[in-house]
């Protein structure tokens, strides 16, 4: 990291802690929502990088969220302790059915994101054990030290832990010679093949650490919602996790998804007013987007700091700024 | 010993026999080239080699073991790395950065090594660097190792498909037409450099359309047909063979 970015990243933290004082808490709750989409968002950027789209992100999710919100309302389990229990089932689970469909490609990996997501809505929907389509019913508060998660800016900072847990963990793995593996896997099959890359291994590594941040941001979810109920975990919600990630920037793994998920939860929001044509307005205006910003958001603000800093001389060696467009 | 030995191999696509019952022993230390017309089954030979493809038939062994059946990574593994006919690279990534994961089987420091970027990874991650900037010097790649692959001209784009797989520390190197699409100039270049990479120890098969480089190259040469071994001998044997001028020019008398 150069230290322009070192001291754009403190500039950023700092602006992140400050927030619940600057926005209303009606924004404040906005952002929570968007804390929790930044993370759907990093679990499919990382995952594209080994050259696979899931859509199996609502499923994980859900299991994060009904784990916590389950057994902290049925055994008063404490919140903290609920968090590996989901982790760990959603890996768990996972990595049995990522089994079957790994090794079988990415057309195949795809299927069974959808079925998965689809099934586990239905199961958590139909099964009483579950508490059916209204969900379980009010979900407790996490507690730290018999003090309660209550307030907006406390449940927003146990979220921008969360958060910032996610993209160490992702940034660590991304700049280590396993990200380097995945890049290798993501950009040619046959060549990561042919230096030795164990395709499956990596990809099911890269999958499962998805599926653990996913739980965790599920319990997180469980955590600041009054309820969860199955319709929050639909197909389509998988599908705006896509969107987020495209908007912000396909080659930013980490920027990407959190500008991506801010964009696109703000702007229907502001579009309150006109209720009834909110979706029609946002789609459009995602499809404009992408029309004009096919790199994304930050694709846009990508070439225009390294014309400014080439102009300025300030690009060495490593920074010639041209990426070729997919 | 032989160090690839392929006995009886044989390759079907549905009802098409690509590679028919092909022995195959390549000595330690060799240049081999494998020619023939197109679709002669050459760069399936390889990929049977390397596992990219199941045989259908037939055994292949490499330095002494059996490796039928098993997945290219293993291949690799044991020492087999290759360079493709398409130019495939890490686009995305830089001529440093595309060398540097062609490493990926040596220098490792252990995953968790890697996630924290501990001492050791780091010190891992040093011996790959040194190593990486030897073949970049080595395969002249100095003034370009900061560009994008992507962005490369095709003589350097070549050259660096060559890297990659030198990166992989291999006893056996396949190369696929490395001088296809090459000017003269880099063609000598790079047949400079395989006799190079040969003096260190390591045996080559190439396959190749370009007669004045197999023949200058190759210690001996093996000619395909349809899927079938017509011929095999020293450059000079194979250039007088009656059978291999007619697969490549037709029979006169039809």
């Amino acid at each position: 990291m150069s230290k322009a970015q070192k001291i754009a990243l403190g500039v950023l933290l700092i602006v992140a802690v400050a927030l619940p004082w600057l926005v209303s808490s009606y924004t404040l709750q906005i952002l929570i929502q968007t804390i929790t989409f930044s993370m759907l968002g990093l679990a499919f950027a990382s995952t594209l990088k080994v050259g696979l789209p899931r859509f199996d992100i609502a499923a994980w999710w859900a299991v994060g969220a009904y784990t916590t919100a389950l057994l902290m309302k049925k055994t008063d389990m404490s919140f903290w302790l609920t968090l590996p229990i989901g982790a760990v089932t959603a890996v768990l689970v996972g990595w049995l059915i990522f089994m079957i469909a790994i090794p079988r490609g990415m057309m195949v990996f795809l299927l069974f994101g959808m079925v998965t997501a689809m099934a586990i809505q239905q199961l958590f929907g139909s099964v009483d054990f579950f508490g059916g389509w209204g969900g379980p019913g009010l979900v407790p508060r996490p507690t730290i030290f018999s003090h309660r998660f209550v307030s907006k800016p406390e449940l927003y900072y146990l979220g921008l832990v969360f958060l910032i847990l996610n993209i160490i963990v992702n940034y660590r793995f991304f700049n280590s010679k396993i990200g380097r593996a995945w890049n290798a896997i993501g950009s040619s099959l046959r060549l990561a093949d042919s230096i030795g890359v164990d395709v499956v291994r990596y990809r099911m590594a890269n999958v499962l650490i998805g599926n653990f941040f996913l739980a965790l941001a599920g319990s997180y979810f469980a955590a600041y919602s009054p309820t969860v109920m199955p319709a929050t975990f639909s197909f389509g919600s998988s599908i705006y996790v896509m969107m987020y990630v495209i908007v912000g920037g396909l080659f930013h793994s980490l920027a990407g998804p959190i500008i991506g998920a801010l964009v696109i939860t703000f702007i229907p929001e502001y579009l309150r007013m006109a209720r009834e044509y909110e979706p029609i307005i946002t789609s459009a205006a995602i499809i404009v987007m992408i029309i004009f910003m096919p790199m994304g958001i930050l694709g846009l603000i990508d070439g225009r700091v390294k014309r400014l800093l080439s102009r300025m001389g300030h690009v060495g060696a490593e920074g010639s700024p041209k990426r070729a467009a997919i | 010993m032989a160090l690839l030995e392929l006995d009886g191999v044989i390759r079907d696509f549905g009802r098409l026999r690509a590679v028919s019952q092909l022995d195959l022993s390549v000595e330690e230390g060799q240049i081999r080239s494998l020619i023939g017309p197109n679709g002669a089954g050459k760069t399936t030979v390889f990929n049977l080699i390397t596992g990219t493809l199941p045989v259908s038939g037939g055994t292949i062994r490499f330095n002494g073991k059996d490796i039928t059946g098993l997945q290219p990574h293993r291949i690799a593994e044991k020492g087999i790395a290759r360079s493709f006919q398409q130019t495939f690279l890490f686009m995305q990534a830089t001529v440093l950065e595309n060398i540097l994961t062609g490493f990926h089987m040596e220098c490792r420091a252990g995953a968790i090594h890697e996630f924290l970027n501990t001492k050791k990874a780091k010190k891992t991650d040093e011996a790959a660097r040194s190593r990486a900037m030897e073949i970049i010097g080595f395969m002249g790649l100095t003034q370009v190792m900061h560009e994008r692959a992507g962005n490369l001209p095709h003589g350097y784009q070549r050259a660096l498909g060559v890297s990659i797989a030198l990166a992989c520390n291999p006893k056996l190197l396949l190369l696929d037409e490395p001088v296809t699409g090459m000017n003269p100039t880099e063609t000598t270049e790079m047949v400079d450099r395989i006799k190079k990479i040969r003096q260190r120890g390591i045996t080559i098969i190439i396959v190749e359309h370009d007669m004045r480089v197999v023949m200058d190259i190759s210690d001996r040469i093996t000619v395909l047909n349809y899927g079938q071994k017509i011929a095999e001998g020293l450059p000079t044997e194979i250039r007088t063979n009656p059978k291999v001028v007619e697969a490549y020019l037709g029979r006169e008398d039809n």
